[in-house]
């Protein structure tokens, strides 16, 4: 799906021009004033709802960036992601507040911890495969978050299981990371290097191997890759990605609590994947942007609605949606997961990539 | 002593419900092969749906009765709508249908009841508890196990002495051969997705009953998946036997194990009733994956 088609009279000549992710100088352009764009354009408007919400479209990409290695490239259906969410987030927390860690080295051990907690509970997938691996990591999500983080994690240093940091606790050097801006400026970074991270992994033999996998594992195995080292591979990593999409979520918030990471969170980053596109890296960022605006734009248009004394009169219950908005969203996510997978079951990924190659053949049809 | 049975007797009680809805599940997966993941939800649904017409002034069993009904037209309509245009694509799209299923419910229901808890005024059951020697049991555990248990014995005759549940039976059995004899798979569908929604109507409507109507009722519903893995996922009895030992074992659990004390130190704090299942249920995947009774998987590549 993502194949370079080569302008007219443009050939490569060097392996070095084939192998790069950037392969003809429009994408130098596009990709340059993207990045122009995000860095500088973005904040330059100066609306901080617009950075946090951008924060947490950064947010989603980081968790589902996980979810999306697990289910689209290996294979491995996961419904217990938030739990690793959770332990990142818990170790970067207690790393800083109770053993006075530098947020980097925090953030750092809460990938870690996350990779190798997630090893854990991805044993089974040794085992079993399919619907049980789904309960495996269901059952994952539950006693991770319900009773090891609100059990003994609260325990440490007597905080409880929700608790918040203090300002000007998270500090990368002298930089100290308290408004929207900052926080903004660390997700795109995090948020570049995952992807290039997780794209680079593809090409490579890792990557290949986890392709192997998810398309057919026993065949795989008969091939000679080792399917168990992968699958655990597979989740150590998404683990790590977990980790410190965690431990970037308390920076943007200050605050834990078990209630951000619950299995609706996990089931939520599943249907971005499915909604984005399984198996597509940009189906990730797709995705995510999907899930994060169009709950927006509804409470925008809701708002909107009730301003105006004549829809309130014909629709009477639109000011109540506006104030259980959480239960307008969870709806609106169940419809769009039911109805993307009835009308769109690959995503938005691959619509785009078929309006592509509609404006490549036009006009011919084929 | 009488703890002990305390918990089993209270355990047995609430397992009847699993086991009902446990029973829905294995139906849904046995006929149309859909891993449905809503039945927390659906539990919910009957639960709100059976508080509604009690709360009109409906006594209860007919309140029950009228549940029965609409959980079997919802279960129709989704199955049509939902399910049918998604014959043979991947697992994950199915399951994530269901999922999307159940947010879609939760929502609504949270939208158009709240969130408080809500009770059956005036109480359905009378607050007297029986006694049975040393064990006090609420009386609403005991009709609940007692209309559990009257309903899977509907359920368990339908199958066996009707046509519809032979044909059920059937196609559970084998999907072709009984497409080769007459029996319309369509129909088959329909009719097993209407019976799950109903058995988890019945069910949120007697769990509704024990603590008061919440959106945490859903999650007593998502229960029903251990109980399955348990008891096999293609097996009926299996099934209800799953549902029962989980009720047991979750009771045992949560009394022994809780503020368990090893030498003066606390190694369990507390909160363990809620995700024991979970953990019988790794324990199983561990070492019997595909249950008490049932059908390992052979995969050919």
């Amino acid at each position: 799906m993502s194949a370079m088609r080569l302008p007219c009279g443009v050939y490569h000549e060097r392996y070095q021009q084939d192998h790069a992710w950037w392969q003809t100088r429009f994408v130098w352009v596009r990709m340059v004033s993207l990045c122009l764009l995000l860095f500088i354009g973005l904040p330059a408007l100066g609306n901080v709802y617009l950075l946090s919400v951008a924060n947490v479209v950064g947010y989603t990409i980081l968790s589902a960036l996980g979810v999306q290695l697990l289910i689209g490239f290996t294979g491995q259906v996961t419904l217990g992601h938030a739990a690793f969410i959770a332990v990142g987030a818990y170790t970067s927390a207690i790393g800083m507040l109770q053993f006075n860690l530098p947020y980097p080295v925090s953030l750092m051990l809460a990938g870690l911890l996350a990779g190798v907690w997630s090893v854990l509970f991805g044993l089974p997938s040794a085992r079993v495969k399919g619907f049980y691996l789904i309960m495996t990591t269901m059952a994952a999500q539950f006693v991770t978050v319900d009773f090891v983080i609100a059990q003994y994690i609260s325990r440490i240093g007597e905080r409880g299981h929700y608790f918040s940091l203090p300002p000007g606790t998270v500090s990368i050097g002298p930089w100290v990371i308290d408004n929207e801006l900052s926080v903004y400026y660390l997700m795109l970074v995090l948020v570049i290097l995952s992807l290039v991270f997780v794209g680079n992994l593809l090409r490579t033999r890792i990557g290949r191997a986890w392709l192997a996998i998810r398309d057919n594992d026993i065949a795989a195995e008969v091939l000679g890759v080792n399917i168990v080292r992968y699958k655990l591979l597979a989740h150590f990593v998404a683990g790590v990605l977990a980790g410190i999409a965690g431990a970037f979520w308390i920076t943007s918030l200050y605050f834990v609590s078990p209630e951000h990471f619950q299995w609706s969170w996990s089931l939520w980053l599943v249907g971005v994947i499915l909604i984005g596109g399984v198996g597509s890296l940009y189906g990730v960022i797709y995705g995510a942007m999907f899930m994060t605006l169009v709950p927006e734009l509804l409470k925008a248009l809701l708002f909107v609605l009730t301003q105006s004394p004549t829809m309130v009169a014909l629709f009477p219950f639109i000011p109540q949606l506006l104030d259980k908005f959480l239960f307008v969203k969870e709806a609106t996510f169940g419809l769009a997961i039911v109805l993307f997978l009835l009308y769109e079951p690959k995503g938005l990924a691959y619509r785009w990539w078929q309006i592509k190659n509609y404006i490549h053949l036009w006009p011919f049809s084929y | 002593m009488d703890i002990f049975l305390q918990l089993i007797i209270t355990g047995l009680m609430v397992g009847g419900i699993y086991a009902l809805v446990a029973l829905g599940w294995t139906l849904i997966y046995k006929s149309s092969g859909v891993l449905n993941l809503a039945m927390g939800e659906l539990t919910l649904l009957g639960a709100y749906v059976s508080y509604t017409f009690y709360q009109w002034g409906i006594p209860f069993l007919p309140a029950v009765f009228l549940t029965l009904v609409v959980g079997a037209l919802v279960g129709l309509l989704t199955e049509r709508l939902c399910i049918q245009p998604l014959i043979g694509e991947p697992t994950l799209t199915v399951i994530m249908v269901t999922v999307g299923l159940s947010f879609f419910f939760r929502a609504v229901i949270a939208l158009i009841f709240g969130t408080d808890t809500l009770v059956f005024t005036p109480p359905v059951f009378p607050s007297e508890p029986i006694r049975l020697g040393e064990v006090v049991i609420g009386q609403v555990y005991v009709w609940s196990f007692v209309a559990a248990l009257l309903v899977l014995l509907v359920f368990v005759l339908f199958f066996r002495y009707t046509r519809w549940g032979l044909a059920i039976q059937a196609t559970a059995d084998d999907e072709m051969a009984a497409l080769s004899i007459g029996v319309s798979a369509k129909f088959v569908y329909a009719v097993a997705w209407a019976i799950a929604f109903m058995a988890a109507g019945v069910g949120g409507a007697l769990l509704g009953n024990i603590n008061g109507i919440n959106i945490s009722v859903g999650y007593l519903g998502l229960l029903v998946l251990p109980a399955v893995v348990l008891g096999g996922l293609n097996s009926v009895p299996g099934a209800i036997v799953g549902g029962l030992v989980i009720g047991i074992l979750q009771n045992l659990a949560g009394g022994y194990l809780d503020n368990l004390t090893i030498a003066g130190l606390k190694v369990i704090p507390g909160g363990v009733k809620d995700i024991f299942p979970f953990v019988v249920m790794t324990v199983m995947l561990w070492f019997k994956p595909y249950g008490l009774w049932g059908w390992v998987k052979i995969e050919r590549v």
